[in-house]
This record gives structure tokens, C-alpha cells and sequence, in this order.
């Protein structure tokens, strides 16, 4: 063990730094990270970031990534939410990339990969159906062969960001006499093909990313099958151990954190600063010292994530569940933060305004702090439940 | 930052590992606590022998020039063999307080002393008021002639028992910092009173009517020399009880794997599954917590360091106390008896967490220093 700081780390800040400082435009920076910045944004900093040769920052060399370190990739993360550029899309970069990369032929990749790297074509993930959300060998979505396509039918759910995605990677149910794994194949599927409807779901944060998407004969072409048919399984399987250290997303938690700094010392109750009240200070170190123990046990999962250890899996799992709790944890803080005006429901941060329209009383600080509590109950349910990241601490660690 | 162990810190985790499982049995340690001695004369040689007394003590004074990681890494072994010897009062402490505030003549002589385990110091920087926190001192050193009489209290002495030696923490008159001196343990005026705590450690009460002490018997360092060794302290018994936590949930997984009702092993049952899980979280992140505050020591200045560590301190201990608590939750009714083991890691977190300052206090002091910092902004 050695606590002393990587001298190559803090150069590497400094590079990214320098680049944000530099080659970014001043549109692209100083906004408030939320979890996916908007269309036109993600792809204009899609292209920014290619240009620089840094189009996929999570990826190996081989790939056309950066071949950054894991740790080296929590320093571009950290780098670039302070900052405040926009996010790239998620679901390229973490999920199907990786999936491509490994399992892709290379007519697949010629298809996809440029337009990946350039941010011209934005994905979402279809894979939860209602009724199999973390059980996912029992969806029941199908394509059946004929000829050279696919016709897929069937309902998906919780398909973030279907409505202003290009297209989407489905899992499918191609085969149903065999056992239920065995079964599920791996398809890529353009959004613009006829009988693909979108409905929205209006979420409890007041936002629309959520979405139901439906396949009403569908013809994919069977070129889009990645892998062999019944691969789906393993491939998913593999997709999903992929993030461990950014599981805790922590840069928005940092930035939580500041926000209730400002809030401290800005914010009046009875005559006296909200930071002198004994009991919001106490809150507030209690917080700081999560934040600084989750911040330390990224550090690690990162490291053995780096070094391929198997143990970064349960870590990882550990994180997943208090990096979100503490998630939840600072996102009410800051609600709790407004005192009455913890309760208004200012306009939806995405929602243009009508500049006649008077300010409501502390808008210009609270709008979205209470979308982004209530977004942030999804965080202890997506990318597995709390409770199935339980279970697969237990099996793996305890061999229950 | 590295997390791996190098070959060397492995050999003395191993070392230290093998020492717990031979001489530590759960047996054996109740006939040690038993005993009533706060440990063992012989135990404490072996600590010396093998280097733990000297791991992270400067080569110039007889030590092996470590750091704190090492005596992290000997700490955690002695948490999770709930080892009653005074490590952290005597090797920790005392030692660490004169290693950073002892003058050059002072660490010339004891330093080798307390590294070869022939001597045994205590620190006795706590009164009733302080709760742990050393900047509170009523214990008062009047000069005269010879150099100064200590009249007053000291709380809680850790590793006083078989000490020859107390570092006292004093007020002089008129000193605006506090002192800390040299006092023998046989000194006139001196009143000693030994009491167990709940974990089988023992600790004294001490009370001085008028011990006198002689002018060389003062330190260079006041408080801030204090604090360092307090650094230590804290770090030491984070590490235990990180230590503890692992042997707990160790214990308690393997219970649920044996233990059967309504006709299968207690551990197919989700809701233990997921209580064990949650456990084995916390313990995560109380070791991610005492990682960063070894990184703090290593990197930060001072007021950011004592920031940390009182922030380590309170997680820590609260983790300490669900984990140990949970594991006598989920062993049931024989969780609770006094002849098995897991009831009394719980015994070692409360000890823990009332010693050096309890959680709240802690907290209080990272609210506070938040307080100043966004105060003048």
C-alpha cells in the first residue's frame, strides 16, 4: 500500500485541463451535470472530443479508444463535470461499444463505428419488458427468421431516450423451444424502421427520458444479429460487468456537494446563515465524510478494475449500492436545503421560458434540485436493483 | 495511490496473522481476559521480537523506520483477534507522542527502550471533560525550584497498567499552549486506580496531589505534538476495527452456511442474504474511510488531516457498531453468550467508539471546522 499521489495522474489533469481550456468552445462548458445532456449537445461534444482523438475515452487503443487507465478515465470524468461539458451518450460509450468491439464482424463495425466516434448516431437499450425488469432471461419480445430479415414483435419498457435515439440494441427472443438463456439473441435495430412506436412515460422528476418502445412486425435485416443467434445471454452477461469504478457516478455527487456549500452560506434561517444552524452543519459533515469514503472506494474498485481482479465485481456492487443511497441522500439535503421552498415545483429545467413570465421566489437556484431527488430514486433501481446487487454480493462473496 | 500490499507489508500482515491464530484463540484470549492483567508480559515480548513494537518508529531511535500503513496493517490483525494487549496505548500513543514531541535526549533514551518492549509508557492526555479531545486540560503544573508539581486528573490512562512511565498532558500558568511531561509511574502523590473496560483491555485513573517533576522531564512538543500521536491513535483503531468487522461477518457467513432451520441453512434466506451483504458494504466503506485518512496523513496539511481523521474516526466506529451488531443479529440467541465470540466484537466497537473521542464528538469538529471554512468565504 503507498498513499501518496501518482505524479503521472496529476499530469494527466493537467492535460485534460488544458484541452477543456483550450479547445472547448464556452458553450460546451459551465453547465450543471445532469445524467444526459440533450441531443444537439451530446453530439456536438461527441465531435469536439473526436476531433481531439479522445472519441472514445473508455475504450483500449486497439479500439480506436484513448486506452486510458481506469484511474486516468475517473480523472477525465472528474475533469470534464467540473467543467460542466456535456455528457457523452452512455449507451454507446459503456454498453454497446464494448459489446461491438469484442463480438462485432467487421462489416458491422464499418457500419457503426464511424458514426459512433463522430456523434452521429445517438443508441438507447431495449432490453427490461414489463413483467421482466432484473429478470431478464423471461422477456418475451421475438424475432423470427424470414428470409434475410428479422421480424420482431413484442413490447419494450424503460427504454431511456428512445424517442430522440437513432437506434436501438434489443435483445430478442429468437428461439423458444430451448431453455430460456439459450434463446435470447442480440440485435441493432434503426429506430426509422417501419413499425417501431415510442410512447412517452412522464417520470416522477417531471422529465421525459423514459419510454415504452413497441415492434409491430419489424423487419431488421439479419446482418444487424451480433454474434450467433442465441448469443444474447453471454453478450448481455458481458455488457453488464463492464462499469464498476463510475458506478457511484461521483462527479455529480461532488457537484451536489458544492451546490449545498453555496446553498450554506447563502441561505437565511432566523437571522442567522443555514451553515450556523448546528444541526445542518452536522448534516453537511456527515455528508462530506461519506462522500470522501465513496470517493476512496471508487479509487479502489478502479484499481482492481485495472488490474482485471475479479474482486472489483463485489466491490463494484457495494459501490453501486452506497454510491446511490448517498445519491439520494444529497439530492434531498439539497431539497431540505430550500427550507419552504424545498416544496414549490418550479418549471421543469428542460422547459423553455416565457421571459414575460416573472421569476417564481428562489428559481434561478431551486429550479431542478427537486427533479433531480426524484430522478434519483431510479438510482438504486437501474443497472440492477439494490436488492439483486445484494443478492449477487451474497452468492459471490459468501457462496449463499 | 497503490492498494496492493508490497511483499514486505505482506510478511507482516502474515506475520502478525499467524501470531493471532496461534496465540490468540478465542480460548485463549478468555483465559487472558480472565486473567485480569490487561494481557500478558510474554505476549508483549513477542511483539517486540517481531519488530511491531519498533515497525513505525525512526531508525535513529532503534525503530524500523515504517509508517503508519504498517502499524495500520499490525493493528487490523490485533482487531480481528480482539487482542487485549496495550498496542495502541503503549506502541501507538506514548510512543508516537514522544517520537513527534520528545526532545533529542528524551527519544535517545526511551525510544530504544519502548522499541525493544524493556519499557512500557502510557499517555495520559484525557480528563472527565475531554471526552477524548486533548485540547481540555485542568490538570495543572505549578513551576517551583525543581521544576514542576502536577496537581489535577487524568482519565482513562490506556496501557497504564504495567507502565513505568505516564506522558502527562498539563496547563502551566500562564502557558498558552499545554505541556506534557515525564512522570514515573512511582512517583510520590501519584494514585493509580486500575478498572477493565468491556472489551478485557484494562485501563487507570490517575490522580496527582502534588507529584513533583523535574524540569528535564518536559517535552518540546505541546498540543500539536498531541495530535500527531493522536493521528496514530486514531488511525490505529480504525484499522482494528476494520479487523473486527472482516472477522465478524467472517464468523457470521460461515453460521449461516451451518446453521439450519425450518429445514435449511439460515443463509438461503434472502433477508440474511441481503443483512450480510449490507454489512459486508459498510465494512467496504469504512476501509475506503480509513484508506483516505491514510492518505490524508500522508498528503494534506493539518487542518485538513485532523478534518479527515475525525471524520474517519465517526464512520468508522458507526460501521463498527452495525457491523458487530448485526453480527450478533444474525447468530441469534447464541450471538448474545458470553462464551461465544462475535458478541464481543460488538464489546471491542463500543470500547472503540467511546475511547479518543466518541462519534459525535468527532462530528461536532468537522461540523465545526465546515462551519469556519464557509464562514469566511
Amino acid at each position: 500500500m503507498d498513499f501518496h499521489p501518482d505524479p503521472s495522474l496529476a499530469s494527466f489533469r493537467q492535460e485534460v485541463r488544458q484541452f477543456l481550456q483550450t479547445q472547448v468552445p464556452a458553450d460546451l462548458k459551465g453547465q450543471p451535470r445532469s445524467t444526459r445532456s440533450t441531443r444537439e449537445q451530446v453530439m456536438r461534444w461527441q465531435k469536439v472530443l473526436n476531433a481531439h482523438g479522445w472519441g472514445a475515452p473508455y475504450w483500449a487503443k486497439k479500439d480506436g479508444g484513448t486506452g486510458w487507465s481506469v484511474p486516468q478515465i475517473l480523472v477525465f470524468d472528474d475533469e470534464c463535470a467540473a467543467a460542466g461539458t456535456p455528457t457523452q451518450d452512455p449507451f454507446v460509450q459503456k454498453l454497446l461499444g464494448p459489446v461491438l468491439n469484442e463480438f462485432a464482424t467487421p462489416e458491422q463495425k464499418a457500419e457503426h463505428m464511424p458514426a459512433v466516434f463522430n456523434g452521429e448516431r445517438l443508441w438507447c437499450q431495449g432490453f427490461s419488458e414489463p413483467g421482466s425488469g432484473s429478470d431478464l432471461a423471461s422477456l418475451r419480445t421475438r424475432a423470427e427468421l424470414d428470409g434475410d430479415h428479422y421480424v420482431v414483435n413484442g413490447q419494450k419498457i424503460w427504454t431511456s431516450y428512445a424517442h430522440e435515439s437513432d437506434w436501438i440494441f434489443l435483445l430478442v427472443r429468437t428461439n423458444p423451444e430451448v431453455k430460456k438463456q439459450a434463446g435470447i439473441s442480440f440485435l441493432l435495430v434503426d429506430m426509422k424502421t417501419p413499425g417501431i412506436t415510442v410512447r412517452p412515460i412522464r417520470s416522477i422528476d417531471d422529465s421525459h427520458h423514459l419510454n415504452e418502445t413497441f415492434f409491430d412486425n419489424v423487419r431488421v435485416p439479419a446482418k444487424n444479429l451480433v454474434g450467433a443467434e442465441g448469443a444474447g445471454w453471454s453478450i448481455t452477461k458481458f455488457l453488464l460487468n463492464n462499469e464498476h469504478a463510475t458506478t457511484a457516478d461521483l462527479p455529480v455527487q461532488k457537484r451536489y456537494m458544492q451546490q449545498l456549500r453555496q446553498l450554506a452560506t447563502t441561505q437565511r434561517v432566523g437571522g442567522e446563515l443555514l451553515i450556523d444552524q448546528p444541526e445542518f452543519a452536522l448534516k453537511l459533515a456527515r455528508l462530506d465524510a461519506e462522500v470522501q469514503a465513496i470517493g476512496m472506494m471508487v479509487q479502489r474498485v478502479a484499481a482492481m478494475e485495472q488490474e482485471h481482479n475479479p474482486a472489483s465485481h463485489t466491490l463494484g456492487s457495494m459501490l453501486k449500492i452506497r454510491g446511490t443511497e448517498l445519491q439520494q441522500k444529497i439530492s434531498e439535503c439539497l431539497v431540505e436545503a430550500l427550507g419552504d421552498y424545498g416544496a414549490v415545483a418550479y418549471p421543469d429545467p428542460h422547459e423553455d421560458l416565457d421571459p414575460a413570465q416573472p421569476l417564481l421566489p428562489l428559481q434561478e437556484v431551486a429550479r431542478g434540485m427537486a427533479n433531480n431527488m426524484f430522478f434519483h430514486r431510479a438510482s438504486t433501481i437501474y443497472g440492477g436493483t439494490s436488492e439483486v446487487q445484494r443478492s449477487i454480493i451474497a452468492k459471490m462473496l459468501f457462496q449463499l | 495511490m497503490d492498494f496492493n500490499l508490497n511483499s514486505e507489508q505482506q510478511l507482516l500482515q502474515d506475520s502478525v496473522r499467524r501470531y493471532v491464530d496461534k496465540a490468540y484463540s478465542f480460548e485463549a484470549r478468555t483465559a487472558l481476559v480472565n486473567a485480569k492483567q490487561g494481557g500478558s508480559t510474554g505476549n508483549w515480548a513477542i511483539f517486540a521480537e517481531n519488530g511491531w513494537l519498533m515497525a513505525a518508529l525512526p531508525e535513529e531511535y532503534g525503530g524500523l523506520g515504517g509508517s503508519l500503513i504498517d502499524t495500520a496493517l499490525i493493528a487490523q490483525e490485533l482487531g480481528r483477534g480482539l487482542v487485549i494487549e496495550p498496542y495502541l496505548g503503549c506502541a501507538v500513543l506514548a510512543a508516537q507522542t514522544l517520537a513527534a514531541g520528545g526532545t533529542a535526549a528524551q527519544k535517545e533514551r526511551l525510544l530504544p527502550l519502548l522499541a525493544d518492549g524493556s519499557q512500557r509508557i502510557a499517555l495520559a492526555y484525557s480528563e472527565p471533560a475531554s471526552r477524548g479531545m486533548p485540547e481540555t486540560v485542568s490538570l495543572r503544573a505549578e513551576r517551583d525550584a525543581n521544576g514542576y508539581v502536577l496537581q489535577g486528573r487524568k482519565s482513562l490512562v490506556l496501557g497504564a497498567v504495567g507502565a513505568q512511565q505516564f506522558i502527562v498532558s498539563a496547563q502551566v500558568s500562564g502557558a498558552k499552549d499545554i505541556t506534557l511531561l515525564l512522570v514515573d509511574a512511582n512517583s510520590a502523590g501519584l494514585k493509580r486506580q486500575a478498572m477493565p473496560l468491556h472489551d478485557g483491555t484494562w485501563v487507570e485513573e490517575l490522580t496527582f496531589d502534588g507529584v513533583q517533576v523535574g524540569a528535564d522531564n518536559v517535552l518540546n512538543g505541546g498540543l500539536a505534538a498531541l495530535r500527531a500521536s493522536l493521528a496514530h491513535g486514531i488511525v490505529t483503531q480504525c484499522a482494528e476495527l476494520v479487523g473486527a468487522m472482516e472477522k465478524t461477518i467472517e464468523l457470521t457467513a460461515e453460521y449461516l452456511k451451518t446453521r439450519q432451520q425450518f429445514g435449511v441453512a439460515i443463509g438461503n434466506f434472502q433477508a440474511l442474504q441481503h443483512r450480510i451483504a449490507d454489512m459486508a458494504a459498510e465494512m467496504e466503506v469504512a476501509r475506503s474511510m480509513l484508506h483516505a485518512a491514510l492518505a490524508s496523513v500522508e498528503n494534506d496539511d493539518d487542518a485538513t488531516r485532523q478534518k479527515t481523521l475525525s471524520a474517519a474516526k465517526a464512520l468508522v466506529c458507526r460501521a463498527a457498531k452495525f457491523v458487530c451488531g448485526q453480527g450478533i443479529q444474525l447468530h441469534g440467541g447464541i450471538g448474545m453468550t458470553e462464551e461465544y465470540q462475535v458478541g464481543h466484537y460488538y464489546k471491542r466497537a463500543i470500547v472503540a467508539d467511546l475511547l479518543l473521542g466518541g462519534s459525535d464528538r468527532h462530528e461536532a469538529a468537522c461540523a465545526a471546522a465546515l462551519q469556519s471554512e464557509l464562514r469566511a468565504r
